[in-house]
Formats: C-alpha cells, structure tokens, sequence
C-alpha cells in the first residue's frame, strides 16, 4: 500500500517542493487536534469512574466539564486550519500538474495523438487529477493524525491493562488486513475499470459529436452501440469490482466499529474473575470503544488509492513520454528552400515514405499529387515537423531542419490544414493566433487579403462574434477563409497547403482561390491537391505513388510523358463531367 | 455566482434520487434497512455494557452465568454486525451501480431525441461530463454517503430515546445541541450550494478546454502557440482553482464550528450530570457517560455527507438540464404515403435575429431529383437539415408523402432518410460497425454488396484486417476518400427511399473523385434525391433546379431553361468557368 502512495507522491514531488512547510504545519495541525480530542474523553471516562465509586461532586464535575467546553472549540479550530491548509496545497499541486501535463502534451509527437480520443484527454488531464485532492488534503493531515492517536491510545490501553487492551485492539489489525486483502484484490481489477471508465468517456463523446450521424443510421439509438457496451462494461466492472471487494470490505467496515464486542467479552470474564475493576472496564468501553474510528477514514481513504495510484502511472506515462527533441537555436538562413534528402518516414512500422527527395525553390510553387494514402500529406506534414523523419533529412535554407529551434521552424512555416480548425472564441483571437501580436488593423487587413473581411463584418457581432464547434454561423468555405487569414497573418516564408481546399464550399472557391494567390506570394510552397486544374501552372509537380515519387516536371512536360500523372489528368477531367443521373434519367 | 444556481433542500434531493432510482428502489431501501439493522446490532453491545456496568454499580456481583450472558451478547451483536454490514453493502453496491447504468443510457436516449441545435449549443466535452463525472457521484452517493446518513442517524435515536425513558433531562442535553447544529449545517450548506454548483460548472468548462486543445493540437502546433493555447487552458484551471480554494476559505470554520457546537453536547451532558448526582441514580448518569459518544461522533461524520450531498446535488442540477430540454415535439402519428417531399412555406432561423429560410416552398416528386444552388450562406444546407429533423421548422411545415416530418414516429423517419453530407461522421468501431451503423444481423455478403457498390470494397480487403479493422475517433485512420465510400456503403446498405446529398466532395484525387461519383450514382438510382449541387454535371441532370439567395427561393426550372434567363443561376454558371480557370501561379 504504502508503493501505490508513492507512486501518487512522486508524481507531484516535482511540484510539492515548495509546498512542503504548508503541508508538514497541516500535518503538525491536524495532530495537535486529535490529541486534543482525546481530553473530552478522558474526562467523561474520569467522570464515570467518580460516579462509580461514589466520589463525585456537583463542585468537582465542573471543573471537567468546563475543561472539555473549552478544549472542544479549539481543538476544531486547529482541526479547521489543517484542512484549509492542506487544501489549498491540494488544489496548487493538482493546479500545477494539469499545467504540466497539458504543456507535456503540446510538446509530443504528433503521433502520440492519433491513438487517443480527445474524451480521455480529458479523463487524465482534468478528472484523474482530481483524487489528488483525496490524497493530499485528506489522507495526508487525517491519515498521519488518525495512525498518530492510535499509536498514543493504544500505548495507554496497554500500560492500564494488557490483556483488556489486547480486546480493545486486536480488531484494527484484522480489519488492516482484511482491507489489504481487499485492496489487492481490487488493485487487480482497478486497472481494467480504469480503462472502462476511460473507454466510457471516450465513447460518450465521441457519440455525442456524432449526434447527427447517430440520428439517421442508428435512430433506435443506444441499444447496441459502442457507448452503450461502454455503459455497460462500466457497470460490470463495478460489480465485478464490488463481488470481489465486498465479502473482505464489508466485513471490514463492521469490525472497525465492532471492537466494543470484544471489549465486553473479555471484561465480563475479567470482571468475573476479580482480574480488573469496574473502573478499568468503563475506561475500555469508552476509551477503547471509540478510539478506531478515526482510522476508518484512513482506510477510506486507502480505498480510493488504487485508483490514485493508477491515474499516476498514466500521468506518470505521458509526462516521461520523450517530447519532440528540440535544441531551441536560432539559425540565420540564406534562403527558404526546402530540401528533402532520400526522406523516409514509417510510421507504426509501415513504411509511408521511402527515399524521398525534391528542393522546393523559395518564390516557386511545388504541387505534390498522387492518390489519397500515396504520402502527400506525411510530406507536407513532415516540413513544420508534426511527425519527426525516421531517415533522412529534411534541410531548410540549407540546415537540417532538426537543427532548427521547434520556435524558429514554426514560424518559417505557414500551414494551412484540409480542415480549418477553429477554436470557440471571437473571430478576430482565431485569425490571432496567426500572429498574438498583431494590431486589429493588421487583423483586418488579413481578413480583407483572405477574403473574409466581408462576412466577418456581417455577423452579428463582427470580429467579436464567437466561433468555434457548434456554430452554425460560417459555411465551410467560410471557416476556411478565416484558417487562411489566420495564415495570412503569419506571413511566414514558407507556406505548405495540405488539400487545403478540400473542405471548401465549392460556391466559395474563386474567393477562397483569390485568398490562396495573396498568401503564396514569394513564398516557399508546397501544395497538396487534387482539383488538378488549380496546380497545372506549378512551378514543379511531383507525382507520389506509394511513398516515392515516380514522376516530377511541369503539368505539359508531364502530359507528354503520357505516365502517371497523365492517367489522373484524364481521370481529372471524367470526373469533372459526371452527372449523379445520365441525362437520359431526368425526364 | 449564478443566480439560477437553486438552492434545493436536502429533502428535495433525496427525493430526486429516490425518483431516478427506479426500479432498484427496492434494492436500495432493503440496503438501507439493513445499515440501520447493523447500527442496532452495534447498539445492543451497548445495552450489554450497559446492562453489566449498572449491575456492578447498582452493588451486584459478576458471576459465570452472567459472564456468559454478557459473551453471548457480545457474540450476537458481532456476528449480526457481520451479516449485515455484508448485506448492506451487497446490495447498496449492485443497486447504485444499476442505477448508474440505467441512468447513463436513459440519458443518452433523451439526448438522442433532443433537436441538434441542443447538442451544438454545448460543447460535447461538457455533456460528456453529465453522463460520465456526475452520473459517477450519484453512484458514489448512492452506494456510500446513504449509509452514513443511516448510521448517522439510526443509533443516536435509539440512544437517546433510550435514555430519555430513564432521564429525560440527560436526554434533554443530548438534543440541545443537536438542535442548534443540524439547522445551522443545513443552512450553511443551502447558504453555499451555489459555489460548489460554480465550481462544477468550471470543472467541465475546464474539461471542455481540454478536449478543443486536444483537437485542435495541429493548429496549435503548426501556428507555435503552444503557450497561447495554454493560456485558455490555463485560465480555465486557474479559474478552478480560485474557486476551490474560495469554497475551502468559506466553508472551512463554519464546518468546524457545526462540529464544535455538536461536539460541545459532551460538556453539556457532563454538566448535567453534576446537576443530577443525587437526583438520578449513578448507574443511569453512568449510562448516558457511556453512551454519550456513540450520539455525537456519528453526527460530526454527517459533515462528510453533506459535503457529498451538495455535490450530488450540483451534479442532479446538470443532469435534471439536460433532461430538462424538450425532446423534439411529436404531432399525432401520420403515414407518409409516397416519398414525395414537400415544403410549405418554410421558415427557419438557428438564430431568432437572423432568419435563415424564407417562405421556402418546393415539391419534389417520389424518384425525382432537385438540386439545390446558392451562394454560400443561402440556406441550402439548412434545407437538407430540416428534413430528417436534426431541427424543426419555424413556421410552415415540411411533408412527406403528405404527412406532416413532426407526425411521422422519428424511427420512422429515419428509415426514410439517408444523408452523404460533407463533414462525414464515422465512428471509431470497425468499418464493418461503421457500414452496418452498428447492427449485428447484417449478413457479411450484404455488407460486401454495399461496399462494392461504393468502390470500398477494394480497399477494404487490402486492409490486413479488412472488414474488421477499426478506424480509430472519426475515421482518423483513413484518407478522405475512404471515409468518404464507407460513409457510401453506409447510405447503401440502409437504401432508404431518401437521399440528402451535400455534394461538396472534399479535396479527393481525381481517381478517387470519379470512384465516388460512381458510387453516388449507385446510391441514388431511383430515390427520391435532394442535392446540394456544386458540379455542372449534377446541375444539368437535375429533374428541378432550386437557386436559393438569401433564404428565397429566387428562381426554379430546369438548367435549360434557367440558363436562358438573366438571373443568379446564369450569373453563377459563368463564375463557376472562370474558377475552372484558375491557376496557382496566376497572381
């Protein structure tokens, strides 16, 4: 038990250094409470035994109960304190890790999101932090007060009577076993229902941000999907969990209580045998009879462990993944080339790249095409290094672009995505994060060269209106003009085009084209695409096949090649003149 | 804090969860039933003490026949201690997980039939949390905080009922403080319940953040704003934290006191009790000492609960919001007798400022095809969106086969329908979950059939795992055009006698584009087709040309004879030649 709390305090050491004196005077707090806990039940037991033999006075109860009247209200004000203590040292550390972490996952190769759903990024970096609360501002002042009084109690039972006190006692190590015999065996399953609730949250959003899909092809709905197996793999986990957890935890959580039993038993043959005095039983009874309690928050508190532990050896996972290796310099280039040197990328062990080389000159146009999955997109995405080369290198004005600071690289390079990304705030903090620096008028002015000052202007609230997921105010061609502003405000000398076009609303395309022409000026770029009009100009076309390129020149030289690229060309053009119904159909 | 934060009772909470628990209410009560048994148990070792301590007082000797007594007692007490600690938590476990369980998919149904525009007006990752995070501490409440309150209160009861027989005066002290205090936490919890619904709020925004960061982490990557982004996620767990440590700043003393003014009962009794000597027999002043504990401790644990309780309550408020929302409206049931479609003087706005549709009005005959033309913002996607009712018209209405889409059973309706919109939606199951949305009586040659007919079959089985490879959130694994044919062989395989088609086909090398223009073709022949229509070729086939401006349908006929008049369409299809045109080099 005491591994899983480490493995739960190693991952917020990093974070606790300057935390510690709060949380030690927390801990010295919460002692100096329990302890003047144990005076209101010194007196009543003080008490009894006066009433027992008689010597009791109005005059001489007073005085005792007066003490406890006084001791009670502090003794909950030093309890109050450890608490207010020990939370804010909780919510600052759980603060701190989810900063580091989010910071950890920004700095990750791309690669590493392609396998998690954003619903359980949300479950490591925002739900499982939070048991640290648990850990830190309850187990640490409760559990190290609760075991600090018990180890004092349990030295004065003895030292009155060892064989009564052995009664009063002998139920807590039981009961510890038990828990630990439960803990084990919920350990063992903990791990698989952490995975379930993470797959559950995964599917909940999942079907949720495919609600409408969900609505036409599975309208009887719930029944049968991924989410509700989810919902229902969570249920069984948690009754597998409590089938193991409860014959052990329940019988634990009645023992801890029940050592009274035990205490009367034995006092009765005791008592019986002239081996002790009523005024030592009543000491037990009510001594003995309540002093495990507090320790039932303790292994409370062990419950929630396992899980603790777990969440930390995920979070402990992503924060030691190696994040993309970056040397942070700052390199003067001659010019904005691209080089590709025999470039081969792989990615979970299939080969997407093999030996790929082209320059692509600073002011000229490079247009890579090919079918979908032959590799256009891992080349472009390779430029701003989202994904990391497995051989090769890619040089940039000459330098390896890994030489490059990851700062200095990013803002070389000007990315448009086939799916203008937009993140729910104001149109005008969108086309900023082109630029965080950049003045409303130069917002503006991007807007105006992307096209999108116009419609901007119309929405209800300008360029404060807020954007993002589940706004139904921009069309996609719309979207797409504010990602390009967003790039236009860059104005990097590089500017990669990943089938940037793809989403476009058709309707848009000449403007969205016009927005392209202002930002590719003079540029480095390199273009995806597939309406294989729109690149016939480039200054260079390379066709990709399979991870290589087979085929480079102009759109003419290639043409007369009568190879590849000429068959897509035709492919190009058929496609461009089919209807949904032959002519003859429409009647 | 929000005003619209209520401030529920306890009661009025209890009864909620007592609603949701359905049909395991039995469970639960029995569950109850049995902690309130086990406080018994416990509560007659007490008699026993009781019975032993006063025998001695009172002058008696203990004797063997006693000694066994009292033993048998104890052992009584313990075993039954035992069997129902172990019932109860048997039963509170399974019950409140059921009760988890049914309540995750009842809410998944109602969201199901909530209009999209309750979906799109909240970020996913924030419902997610209602069926995840909330649901979890309703379960947690259920299974754990139920048995305190029972504990808290069951022995205590019987305890000073107990007493107040013999002394009420004792009896009397007991109460005094347990009247001053229980009012006072229940106020103080009321008083603040605001906070702590706040700071869930904020958790799930923060939650929200998280899962938009994760999303958009390309964008965030490629534009270098890596610190930008945290800067959001930043404020939002700053936020967080300020309100979690505010909650603690509040909450800390008031609780301490609550526990203080309880705990102050110990002196009090102590007090009355000098009163007393002389009056009341010793053995019966004994008695209320001894038993003095076992009253005040089990309330002091109730501030745990009510810090459960308020949770739980933050959490019922947030899934009482979403239940709360009206599910789409349901007209007397009606038959559509055709597939005609018709829209009688539509209206519509997402927007009640910006009226989307106007007096839209339009028929398309059962097997006949109507293509729908605009400019970007015009109102043709919101046209196709009205149809399978992801929202409800305005004013007017929409027909199918004369009966009114709102009087048609929404399972119904959805066989009618199937849609191939842009922004395809796959799930991360496998393609074969993916084509058959989720049923499992589909046999595997339909399957095949399906994708054969929209040009997947080929890239299906070259997959190594074919059919049965999963495509990771949203069909991440697959090119554009692959999820584009599946999202087909999905449409196919439903073959409902309506299709919407958002015609936009993102950026799909020409191969590909002429693939699924085949693929559309297969899957429209002979339904009754709506269009979005950008291509030429789909425009001059159409049986019916509708050209949307504003809202209005402006002009309608045939592509023969719109050409010939001077309006939008003629406009539109010349700009459309000069976009054919254009050059990536042209600027």
């Amino acid at each position: 038990m005491s591994a899983d709390m480490l493995a739960s305090l190693k991952l917020v050491r990093s974070d606790i250094g300057a935390e510690r004196p709060r949380l030690m005077r927390a801990m010295l707090l919460a002692c100096g409470s329990v302890v003047l806990d144990m005076v209101p039940i010194w007196a009543v037991y003080r008490l009894t035994q006066m009433l027992a033999d008689g010597s009791a006075t109005a005059a001489g109860v007073w005085p005792l109960a007066l003490l406890v009247a006084v001791t009670i209200p502090v003794a909950h004000l030093l309890f109050g304190l450890a608490t207010r203590t020990s939370h804010i040292v909780a919510f600052n550390l759980i603060h701190d890790l989810r900063l580091r972490v989010a910071r950890q996952i920004a700095r990750l190769p791309m690669g590493f999101f392609n396998d998690m759903r954003s619903g359980k990024a949300k479950q490591t970096v925002i739900t499982e932090p939070e048991r640290l609360e648990l850990l830190v501002a309850h187990a640490m002042p409760e559990g190290t007060s609760a075991l600090f009084t018990w180890f004092i109690v349990t030295g004065w039972l003895f030292y009155v009577d060892w064989r009564m006190a052995l009664a009063a006692v002998l139920f807590a190590p039981v009961s510890f076993i038990l828990m630990g015999l439960a803990m084990k065996v919920s350990m063992r399953e903990t791990e698989a229902y952490q995975s379930a609730s993470n797959m559950l949250s995964g599917a909940v959003v999942e079907h949720l941000s495919g609600m409408a899909a969900v609505k036409i092809f599975n309208p009887r709905g719930v029944i049968g999907s991924e989410t509700a197996a989810a919902i229902d793999h969570v249920a069984s986990m948690q009754s597998e969990m409590g089938r193991k957890f409860v014959p052990l935890g329940g019988t634990f959580y009645a023992l801890i209580l029940a050592n009274i039993t035990l205490i009367l038993a034995a006092g009765a043959w005791l008592l019986q045998a002239g081996q002790i005095t009523l005024d030592v039983f009543l000491f037990f009874v009510i001594l003995g009879g309540n002093y495990s309690a507090p320790l039932m928050r303790l292994f409370n508190l062990f419950h929630h462990f396992a899980h603790i532990s777990i969440m930390a050896t995920a979070l402990q996972e992503i924060l030691a993944a190696p994040p993309q290796p970056d040397t942070g310099a700052v390199l003067e280039l001659e010019n904005h080339d691209i080089a590709f040197e025999r470039v081969s990328f792989a990615y979970q062990d299939k080969a997407v790249l093999k030996g790929v080389s082209f320059v692509a000159r600073e002011g000229q146009v490079t247009a890579l095409v090919g079918l979908s999955g032959a590799g256009k997109s891992t080349i472009a995405n390779l430029i701003p290094r989202l994904y990391d080369v497995t051989d090769g290198c890619i040089r940039i004005g000459g330098y390896d672009s890994r030489d490059m600071g990851l700062d200095q690289l990013m803002e070389a390079v000007g990315f448009v995505f086939q799916d203008p990304f937009l993140f729910t705030a104001s149109v005008a903090e969108n086309i900023r994060y082109g630029n965080p620096h950049a003045t409303d008028a130069e917002v503006e002015a991007a807007a105006r060269a992307a096209q999108a000052h116009a419609f901007i202007a119309a929405l209800p609230e300008g360029y404060a209106t807020t954007i993002g997921r589940g706004s139904q105010l921009l069309s996609g061609g719309e979207k797409q003009r504010i990602a390009l502003a967003r790039t236009v405000l860059k104005d990097a000398p590089i500017i990669v085009l990943d089938e940037a076009t793809a989403f476009t609303d058709p309707d848009s395309e000449y403007e969205i084209q016009q927005a392209l022409g202002a930002l590719m000026k003079g540029k480095t770029v390199v273009i995806v695409a597939h309406r294989l009009h729109t690149i016939a100009g480039a200054d260079q076309i390379l066709f990709v096949d399979a991870g290589q390129i087979v085929e480079s020149g102009t759109h003419d030289a290639l043409l007369a090649k009568d190879g590849a690229y000429a068959a897509l060309w035709r492919d190009h053009t058929a496609a461009r003149g089919l209807g949904l119904r032959e002519a003859a159909d429409a009647s | 804090m929000p005003a619209d934060a209520s401030t529920t009772s306890e009661l009025a909470c209890m009864r909620r969860l007592w609603q949701l628990a359905g049909p395991k209410r039995g469970q639960l009560a029995t569950a109850v039933l049995f902690r309130g048994l086990q406080a018994c148990a416990l509560g007659l070792a007490f008699y026993a003490a009781i019975f032993l301590v006063t025998h001695l007082v009172d002058g008696g000797v203990v004797n063997a026949a006693l000694a066994w007594k009292v033993t048998g007692l104890a052992v009584l007490s313990l075993c039954a201690q035992l069997l129902f600690s172990y019932l109860h938590v048997q039963r509170a476990w399974d019950a409140s997980f059921q009760v988890g369980r049914n309540l995750r998919l009842s809410l998944l149904n109602h969201l199901q039939q909530l209009p999209m525009g309750f979906h799109l007006s909240r970020h996913e990752g924030d419902t997610a949390s209602v069926i995840t995070d909330d649901i979890f501490w309703i379960e947690g409440f259920l299974s754990d905080a139920l048995a305190k309150i029972v504990q808290a209160v069951v022995l205590p009861v019987v305890i000073i009922l107990f007493i107040a027989l013999r002394t009420p005066m004792l009896a009397l002290a007991m109460v005094a403080p347990i009247l001053v205090g229980i009012p006072f936490v229940l106020w103080l919890t009321r008083r603040f319940a605001p906070i702590g619904i706040e700071r869930q709020n904020v958790q799930a925004a923060a939650g929200a953040v998280m899962v938009e960061y994760v999303q958009g982490i390309r964008v965030v990557r490629a534009f270098n704003q890596i610190s930008e982004g945290q800067e959001t996620f930043r404020a939002a767990v700053d936020r967080f934290r300020t309100l979690s440590i505010d909650m603690v700043l509040i909450f800390t003393f008031p609780l301490a006191a609550y526990v203080a003014v309880i705990m102050l009962g110990v002196p009090a009794v102590m007090g009355t009790t000098a009163e007393q000597i002389g009056a009341v027999p010793p053995s019966a002043l004994i008695t209320a000492l001894m038993l003095v504990f076992a009253v005040f401790v089990p309330l002091v644990g109730l501030v745990g609960v009510l810090e459960h309780m308020r949770i739980t309550d933050a959490s019922l408020q947030r899934i009482e919001k979403v239940l709360a929302a009206k599910p789409l409206l349901l007209l007397a049931e009606e038959r559509p007798q055709d597939t005609t479609i018709a829209f009688e003087h539509v209206g519509f706005a997402y927007d009640p400022d910006t009226p989307v549709l106007r007096d839209v009005s339009f028929r398309c005959a059962p097997r006949s095809m109507t293509a729908i033309v605009g400019p970007s913002g015009s109102g043709k996607s919101t046209i196709l969106n009205l149809l399978p009712r992801f929202w409800d018209v305005g004013s007017g209405k929409i027909t199918i086969g004369g009966a009114d889409i709102r009087a048609i059973r929404p399972e119904a309706l959805s066989d009618l329908i199937s849609v191939v919109f842009q922004d395809v939606h796959l799930f991360s199951g496998t393609i074969r979950d993916n084509i058959t949305a989720g049923a499992t009586d589909v046999d595997d040659a339909r399957i095949k059939a399906a994708a054969n007919a929209a040009r997947a079959h080929g890239f299906i089985s070259a997959l190594e795992e074919g059919y049965d490879t999963p495509i990771g959130e949203g069909g991440a694994r697959l090119s554009g055009g692959e999820r584009q044919r599946i999202a087909i062989a999905r449409a196919i395989l439903k073959d409902a006698p309506i299709v919407l088609l958002d015609e936009a086909t993102a950026a799909l090398d020409p191969t590909n584009e002429r693939d699924i223009q085949a693929a559309l073709f297969t899957l429209v022949a002979n339904k009754t087709l709506l269009v979005v229509a950008h291509k030429l070729s789909t425009i001059e086939t159409a049986d019916q040309i509708l050209v949307l401006e504003d809202g209005q349908i402006t002009e309608r006929g045939t592509h023969a004879t719109l050409i010939t008049q001077d309006g939008l369409y003629a406009r539109m299809h010349a700009r459309k030649s000069q976009a054919a045109a254009w050059r990536v080099t042209e600027t």
